[in-house]
Parts: C-alpha cells; structure tokens; sequence
C-alpha cells in the first residue's frame, strides 16, 4: 500500500506536525520504504488467529479508591513555557 | 584516590566500603575522574550529576560509618538512560523537545537502585525517545562506542551501554523496546538483559511502546547483571502491567550449572542472509562451550518471526505516536515562539521539536493507526504477534534457553547506516521477536570479530530470568574472556 | 417558544433523538487513573500529580471503585455486563487533555444494552402525537421504553478559561488559562439508542437517569456545576420514514428545563430548514440559554481520526458471575421499585407513589416518616409530605436533607393528629409553627393551648348551647335541609376555639339533630 502525497498531508495534520514541502516529500519516500517491509506481512492469512492486544496475560489490575499526595503547584507547573495566575497559559484557541 | 572501575564490580565495591578499604565518596570521585578523563571521547552522557552523587555516596559513607548493613548496591556508580525520570535531573530523551525538561518524580526502577545504595553518576544518551539502533539520532550528537570511537555504540542505549564499557559507571539501566539494551550490549561487550514484561515496573521511563518496552541492567559481569535484576524487579502500584511474580534470588541459583539443560539453536533466525559468518561462527562457538558444560543442543525453527520485523514496524510507532503526542507545548516540553493560536503551537512546537526518525515513526504510527488502515496494519500485526507467541511457546516445549546473536553484525561505523532507515531496522532482527513475545533475553560477550565485541543471545521463558542467568553464568565463568575495551585499559585509571 | 408550532412541525417530522450522557463519579475519593482527590472547584492546578498532568513516563492505573460504580450503573439499568473488556485510546489533541489521547473504551465497553421506562403525564404528553400507539393511558399518560446502547467508563478532561474576549469566551479571547484539577476524573458516559422522540421523554429520560445513578450514589449528578452533562444528537424523519434525517448535535444544556427547550427549539429549527427545502448540517451546536436558540460553532475543522488502539497501559479486564453477582447484591433499592412499593404495601395512588419515588431525597424523607408513624399511617405521612412539607420547600427554597422541619417531628404531628390530640386543621398551624419557630409539635401545642376536645360531656354541652341558641336552624334542619350540619359544626368549633374533635361533634350533632 503506497503512500500518497496528500496522504502524508493529512497524516502531519493529524499528528500536529508542521511539515515544510521537502519534509514531505522525503517522508512520503522513506514512509513508502518502509513499507515495502511492512507490507510482506499483509500476505499473510491470519484468519482465525486472535490479536495479541496486551503483553503480561493478567486481567482485572485495579488500585483502591485512596488518595496519594499531589504534586506542589510549583512543581506541576515547573516546566510551563508560559504561565499565569497558577495555570498553564496557551494562546487563542480555534482561530 | 581513585579506582579503576573498569574492573570494579558492584559486590566487591559494596563489600570494599562494608570492610572500609575504600569509602563511596571515592568510588563516586573515581566514576567522576573517568568520565572528566573519556566523556569528551565517549559522550555517553547527557548530564553528569556530580552533586546527586556526592550526596549519595555521602549517605552510603554515613551507614558505613555508622556500622551499619548496606544495602546491595551501596556506593556503586549507576547512570540511567536519559529517558528515565530522576528528580534533580532533566530527562531529554535525546531530544530538543524535552531538552530543559525537569523531572518533577522518580521512574520506580531508578528510585528502587538509588534506595538499595547506587550512586547516580548521570544520564545517559540515547537514540531520541529510543528510536534507533545506533544512538546517532540523538539530537546532542553521537555516542562512540569505547571499543572504536569511530564506531557507534548500538542503541537505542548506547549511552548507557558505552558508560558500562569504559567504566564511567559500574552498572546502567537501559530501556529495550525492540533490543535497545541487549543490541548495544552487544556492540560494547557488556551484559545486556531485558527482563520478562511486566517484570520491572515501567513507571517513570519515557514510553515509546507500551506494550513492548521493558527496563534492564547493563552491567560487566552477569553476577552483576543478576543482583541489579533483583533489586529493580516487582510489582509496581504505579504500573497496571507490571506484574506479582515472585523472583528468585538469582545469584544463589546462577551457580548451579547447565547440567542436562536444554539448548536450542534457531537454525532459520541464525541462517538469515543479513548475519555476518562470523558472528554467527562466534555463537556456534558459544553454543559447544555450553555443550561442553553438559547443556543438550538441539535446532530449532521460529518460523513466525521473519515477520517479526514488520509486526515491530507497526506495534512500535503505533504505540509511540499516541505515547508522544503529549509532548505538545502545553505543559512542558519545546514550545515555538509567537504562535498564533493553539493549532500552530502544536503544528511548530512539535515539527521544531522532534527529530527526524522521531517524525518518521510518528507519522508510520500515525497512518498504521488511521481510518481503514487499521485491520491491515495493527491489527494484521497484533495477528502476527500471537504467531510468534506460539512459535516461542512450541519451542519451549523442547528447550529452555534458546539461542541466537545478539546482532547480526558487530558495531558499524557512524554514519554507515544512517541515511537507510531501512537497514538500520535489520540491526534488531534477533533481539525484536523476544519483545513482542514479551519473553526475558539476555546478551552475553562471547567474543570478537576484529576486535570488536559479539554478544550471544540467550531467550529464556515467561517469568524464567533464573535459566538464563544460570545459562549466561556458567558460560561467562567457561569462556572468560576479557571484555575491557582497548580505551578503557589504556586510561589505566 | 410557541408549542403549537412544536406540535406543527412534528405533524409532519418525526424527531429522532439520542443522548450522551456524561457523569463525573464525584462520589469516588480519587480520580481514574490516579490517586489525586476529586473535588469541584479549588485553586487551579493543585490536584493534580505526574499521571493527571500527562508527565513524561507516568502510567494510568485504573480506580477499583469507578469499575464498580459502572457495573453497579449498567446492572441498574439493565445492562448486560461485559465478560471482557478492556480500554482503548481515542487519540486526538486538545489543549485541556493532557495526553492528547482520551482513555475510553470503544468496541468493549463495561455495559451493554439495556434500558428505562420513562413515563409521560401532563403538558408533555401532547408532544407525542403517535402517544395512542405507544399504549397511552385513557387519561393521555403514557409510558415508553428508551434504550440504552452503552455505558462505559472514561477520563474526564482539564478546564480552559478563556482570557481577553467577552464572558470567558472563545471568540475575541486573546489567549486561555488551562487548569488540570479535572483532569482524569472518572467519568461515566451513557449512550441511549436513538429511541426518544420528544423533548418531554428526553428531559424524563435523563431524569430517570439521573435518578437512578443518585440512587446508586456514584455522583453528585449536578447539572450546574457539569457533574452531569447531557449532549442530544437530533434529527428529524418525515413521518413514516424510516431513514434517519442528518443530525446535529446539541451541547451545552445545563439544566433538564435547557434540554428540553433546546430540542424543542432544534426541532423547530430543523423543520423550518426542512419545509424550506434546506438541508441539516452534520455540526455540533451549542445552547445558549440566555438568547433561547442553538448556534453553529463554525470553529475550524479538522477531520476527526480518534484511531483507537487498546490501551496498552493497561490489561483487559474480565468479569465473571460471581463478580457481577456480588455488585449485584449491593444494589439498593431502584426508583421503580421503590414506586411500586408504596403502591403495594402503602397503598399509595399512582401518582403519589411515582412523585415520592421520582425524588430521591424527598422518598428518604418519607420513609423515615413512615418509619415514625407505622405503615398503616404511610398515606397520612404521604399526604403531608406531598402537601404541606413540599409547599414549604418550595417556599423556602429548601431540600428535604435541609428542611427545618425534620422527618421525626413531622412523624410526631401525625401521631398527634391521628390519636385525636389536635385536629387535621390544627396540625396546619402548628405544621406552620414548627417551620416558624423549629419547636416540636408538642410544645406548639402546649404553648398555643391548642389541644383538641374529644371528651364528649365537654362537647355535648356546647352543642347544646348552640342548638338552643339557634332553634330556627334546628327546625329547618328537621325539615329536611340537612345541609346546614355544617353551619352547626362551625358554630360548635368556634364556640370551642377550634379545639373540638371534629368526628365526636358530628356524631354528637347527628345523635342531638337526627334523634
Ligand atoms: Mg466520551
Ligand atoms: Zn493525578
């Protein structure tokens, strides 16, 4: 399964990269490479065969309902590029 | 004074500062003395952490003072991968987007090491955010691997891996998604283990792949190897796949010999065209040491896992393109100048901010993930996983340990493979079917191929790091082959 | 709003209408994944730790107590409980979602089908114009089944506050505040089948609903404060069709009233869009309660890809019988059984049962009377629940939790009515009294020397004195005009200040006037 240009397009969009123009098209090369690999496994019949979804086969693993400390205001907010008023400060939204 | 810590090891440092011949403090300044005297050849770090250090070893000295027992690891220099959260630290996973990134907690695995004595030397290079084999996509330039400084270390932690072999720290943790511990194990002739998952906890290290990442040691010896597993293993609260599985303690059982235990060689994996002879001569060579401890050797085939590279191809940036989504200039993390609304931030932050291989993954994981790609990637490759699960689980019914290199080569030269994404990939052949079948493998040095390291690849069952350990033991003690890089000996420090 | 262009438009259009229904379990002690406390309101960002922030290498583990309170939700509602599920990822970025990725279940959520009676009686009834089909009462009332698709189990997300433009907006903002304390809270989301065709059963719907869930205790249900939030997908069909119309959907109402005048309005606007030989765009539109109408948010869009994935953070989890029957055992009683109980052991009518079982504190408030009185006065209980004791919330403003006049004493008046201390007019004013002054019953009484004679010497005599004293009426009476039994027993009470026992002075006049 080939990848297109536009593909890569929406594909950056979803993922919120910024792309620039030879950005894309290097990808859409190195992305269709890649999956010339990838694609040896679409020949194979794995009808009947159940997914692997998880690694470790144990089920059911809860923690109680107790609360545990929360972090400083400070220390959540140490790494904020911008902040204000003890919150994480973005610009506009939408737009 | 300071010690060549090249040759130290964790018990004897321990017993050394127990019995008072030398204090922590030293053994924290000599770590330190090694990497002021190699770092700039080696540039295995991403920040030395001199000060946590100190302190550490301070504490260690004040028990030892006290009369105290010490704990396993007491006053034995440690660096961490850089993806792995130590408050004190930034944790850049090699890349620019969390480059002034402060840890505001402690990964279990690292805290379980500093509260069982170690000295946290550092933070250790890597591939960015592990993505890579070779720990040239890290974006504060290449690690070289201490055997050839021409050459790469492996990866994705290479830094730790080079840190352990030229003897800037006694012991390191690496993360191992698709061979990230085991292949620069390898490469650097350390011993290299990545644990059953949900063996060690995974709370704290950077995720790239959920459900294949697994943190384990590096280390010299396997006795080592063994004593830093057992320190960093258990159920983690904070982890709803690590799991409750009680562990022996492997350095009693290591010593009990490969009597009667089972071996078996993957014929089809080692038959690949991409191994070089000579590294698989090396193995074979290892497979007749074992033999002649008394192991039974037979073949064997693991048909599913030519497929096992694809399946990682797709599972692995699948996973890591959910995983680093949240690395949006938001909270933390690389955000771009004067963006005008939020789309843009996003849009620039995370283009400026992650690397090129980062973005290759990203966008693969992106598109095997989106609308009606789904069944034919992560889906078929989820299918692919369960084949390979049962191939090992066949296999298993014959052998204990099964066997292949750790590498299908040894460490190329920087740059080499770079500009081929696809070759790159090829370099985890052996080491990928064990993550995705969620099994514990180990790398053990077994020799060179023009004076480079080859490490042996041991495969063990769910939950049985205590066959392997016993298989890497008896092994390393028959072989013992001197593993000190050229650079190393020469420091004579 | 004009109803009758309500009823107009649904002549000809039938609406097709689906909830999401969303609830914070506000009644966990901490939030989904993560051990940080679930509070409403506080100072931004100071619940929040590593998981709930979305820091680098933090992992989700999930609240016991929130996988039970959706079990306990689905069994409540007759839900099938899934044997395996597990959780997905619904990937998207958003600048309160810290992961940028939503931990939710997709193909295999906690619950699955099930569903609620609703029933209809007054104004809303008209709405439904096929009600005769759906098996209404000869009164008009009538009940309807809606069905529930799914409930599942997911993480609440951070608050934005918008700086710079008017109100807190979006528009005209210069730039947004982003607080994390909501972040990861546990939230339940109910999904109805597209079942409900007026705005009446959607408010019932989600009422019910609410109900039971506030039964169960798993929330605080507050629609204000966005414990609870209720999203409709609305479309209309020409009537016979079978096709569903494009929907849109509605956000945005915090109120069971906002609801339903929201989809009363979509309605309208649809069918106008509709009759004009428009058509509907598939677009999500917010209420505004304050200018009546529904607005398309024109924001730009980008396709939506959620690729979900199962979450590999986590492992799948099974639920076997014995589980499922041990949360089974801890449901407490539900609404409509509740309802029907008061029918069978109270005797209660229809109408009384559904009004005392439809809220929940007010049927608490209740049963804790009965319980002081004795089932045998659980209609007199009733009567003064639903009368006086409700007029004077509604007065106050008050809840039956925080009413000044608690169940016991309440219980207390109506012992001393029915052993003939006061009469059922006096238990009015010292009802009126113990609002007033919080005094018990029996010191109202005392203090207004308000006590009721049923000692029938003391009553003869009076009724003596006013039969003698108006002998005209006495005649008339004789003379068939037994209406004026009334004027006589008025005359009687007043002469006793209101004290007699009402049932001895009747008996007594019968026994004088009919001899
Ligand atoms: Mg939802
Ligand atoms: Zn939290």
């Amino acid at each position: 399964m080939a990848i297109s240009e536009e593909q890569v397009r929406h594909v950056a969009t979803l993922a919120r990269l910024g792309l620039r123009d030879e950005q894309v098209a290097e990808l859409q090369v190195e992305l269709n490479d890649i999956l010339v690999q990838i694609d040896r496994i679409q020949a194979l019949d794995l009808t009947g065969v159940e997914p692997t979804t998880h690694a470790a086969a144990i089920t059911n693993v809860t923690r109680p309902d107790v609360v545990r400390p929360c972090l400083p205001r400070s220390e959540a907010l140490r790494n904020a590029p911008e902040q204000q008023d003890g919150a994480f400060l973005i610009p506009k939204f939408g737009g | 004074m300071t010690h060549d810590l090249s040759t130290l090891t964790a018990g004897r440092i321990r017993d050394g500062i127990a019995a008072g011949d030398f204090t922590a403090t030293d053994m924290a300044e000599s770590a330190l003395a090694r990497i002021a005297a190699l770092e700039g050849d080696v540039h295995a770090f991403n920040e030395v952490t001199a000060g946590l250090a100190l302190d550490a070893a301070a504490r260690v000295d004040d028990l030892a003072a006290a009369g105290e027992p010490l704990p396993p690891l007491a006053g034995v220099p440690v660096a961490f991968k850089d993806n792995m959260n130590l408050r004190g630290t930034n944790t850049s996973c090699s890349s620019l987007i969390l480059e002034s990134y402060s840890s505001v907690y402690d990964c279990t695995a690292v805290r379980r090491m500093l509260d069982a004595g170690a000295v946290p030397v550092g933070k250790c290079n890597m591939d960015e955010f592990a993505f890579g084999s070779s720990t040239e996509n890290s974006a504060f330039g290449p690690t070289h691997n201490p055997w050839d400084l021409d050459r790469v270390p492996g990866g994705s932690s290479g830094g730790s891996a080079a840190a352990v072999s030229a003897g800037m720290a006694v012991l390191a943790l690496g993360s191992d998604t698709g061979g990230s511990i085991r292949q620069p194990g390898a490469l650097t002739g350390t011993v290299a283990m990545k644990p059953t998952y949900g063996r060690v906890s995974r709370y704290g290290v950077v995720a790239f792949a959920s459900s294949l990442d697994q943190i384990g040691p590096f280390s010299k010896t396997v006795e080592e190897c063994a004593l830093t597993l057992n320190v960093i293993c258990g159920k983690d609260p904070m982890d709803a796949t690590s799991v409750d599985m009680p562990m022996q303690d492997l350095a009693a059982t290591m010593r009990d010999g490969v009597e009667g235990l089972r071996v078996g060689v993957v014929r089809d994996l080692m038959a690949l065209e991409g191994c070089d002879p000579r590294v698989r001569a090396c193995t074979m060579d290892a497979v007749e040491v074992l033999a002649g401890l008394g192991a039974e050797v037979g073949e064997v085939d693991l048909p599913s896992c030519m497929y096992g590279m694809p399946a990682y191809y797709i599972i692995g940036p699948a996973e890591a393109s959910s995983n680093l989504a949240r690395f949006d200039g938001i909270r933390y993390g690389h955000r771009a100048e004067g963006a005008e609304d939020v789309m843009d931030l996003y849009l620039r932050s995370r283009a400026e901010g992650f690397g090129p291989e980062s973005i290759r993954r990203i966008m693969l994981g992106t598109y095997a993930l989106s609308a009606g790609y789904y069944d034919a990637y992560y889906g078929q490759a989820q299918k692919v996983r369960t084949l390979i699960i049962r191939d090992f689980e066949k296999a298993f019914c014959d052998y204990d340990v099964l066997v292949t290199p750790t590498s299908p080569t040894v460490a190329f030269k920087i740059g080499e493979k770079s500009s081929d994404p696809v070759s790159m990939y090829l370099s985890d052949v052996y080491t990928i079917p064990v993550n995705l079948a969620g099994i514990p493998a180990v790398s053990v040095p077994c020799g060179l191929v023009d004076g480079l390291p080859v490490g042996l690849h041991l495969m063990g069952r769910h939950f049985d790091e205590a066959t392997l350990m016993r298989t890497a033991y008896s092994y390393e003690k028959a072989a013992a082959l001197d593993m000190r890089p050229p650079l190393a000996s020469a420091l004579g420090v | 709003m004009s109803k009758d262009r309500l009823t107009t438009v649904l002549e000809s259009w039938e609406a097709v209408i689906g909830l999401e229904i969303h609830t914070e379990l506000t009644s966990l002690n901490t939030k989904m994944f993560c051990g940080c406390p679930v509070q409403f309101g506080g100072e931004s960002n100071t619940r929040v730790c590593p998981v709930c922030l979305g820091m680098p290498g933090a992992l989700p583990v999930p609240n016991e107590s929130a996988v039970e309170a959706t079990i306990l939700a689905g069994l409540a509602l007759d839900c099938r409980i899934s044997r395996w599920s597990q959780f997905h990822r619904k990937n998207y970025f958003y600048p309160d979602m810290p992961k940028d990725y939503q931990i939710s279940q997709y193909d295999l959520p906690f619950c699955v089908g099930g569903g609620v009676n609703v029933e209809i009686d007054g104004d809303g009834c008209a709405q439904r114009l096929d009600r005769a089909a759906v098996g209404a009462d000869p009164d008009g009332t009538y009940t309807t089944r809606i069905g529930i698709t799914r409930i599942h189990l997911e993480e609440d997300t951070g608050k934005m506050v918008h700086v710079g433009g008017s109100e807190g907006r979006i528009a005209g903002a210069t730039h947004s505040l982003v607080d994390f304390n909501r972040a990861g809270t546990a939230l339940m989301e109910l999904v109805s089948e597209p079942e409900i065709r007026t705005p009446e059963e959607a408010r019932r719907f989600a009422q019910k609903v609410r109900l039971v869930f506030l039964t169960l205790g798993v929330s605080d249900c507050n629609m204000e404060e966005g414990s609870m939030r209720v999203d409709a997908n609305v479309s209309l069909r020409r009537r016979g069709d079978i096709e569903f119309g494009v929907k849109a959907e509605v956000k945005n109402m915090n109120s069971f009233k906002a609801l339903h005048d929201a989809l009363a309005y979509e309605i309208l606007r649809q069918g106008d869009v509709l009759d004009a030989g428009g058509t509907i765009d598939q677009e999500t539109r917010h209420w505004d309660a304050g200018k009546k109408r529904t607005s398309s948010l024109r924001s730009k869009e980008y396709a939506h890809d959620y690729r979900y994935f199962p979450e590999p953070d986590m492992v799948p989890f099974t639920f076997d019988d014995e589980y499922i029957d041990r949360l089974r055992a801890r449901l407490p009683e539900l609404p409509d059984a509740r309802g029907s109980r008061y029918m069978a052991e109270y005797g209660l009518p229809k109408h009384d049962a559904a009004v005392l079982s439809g809220d929940l504190e007010l049927g608490d408030y209740f049963e804790q009377v009965v319980e002081g009185v004795g089932v045998p006065l659980a209609r007199a209980a009733a009567n003064l629940v639903l009368g006086d004791f409700s007029a004077y919330l509604n007065a106050a403003g008050s809840t039956p939790t925080d009413a000044d006049v608690g169940p016991r004493k309440l219980a207390r008046l109506i012992q001393l009515v029915d052993d003939g201390t006061i009469s059922g007019k006096q238990a009015k004013e010292v009802f009126a009294e113990m609002v007033a002054t919080g005094e018990k019953p029996r010191q109202i009484i005392d203090r207004l020397g308000m006590r009721q004679v049923s000692d029938s010497g003391a009553i003869e005599e009076v009724v003596d004195r006013v039969l003698a004293s108006n002998a005209a009426q006495v005649a008339e009476y004789r003379a068939g005009k037994h209406g004026l039994l009334g004027f006589f027993v008025g005359a009687v009470m007043r002469e006793m200040g209101g004290q007699a026992n009402p049932a001895v002075v009747n008996e007594i006049l019968h026994a004088r006037l009919d001899a």
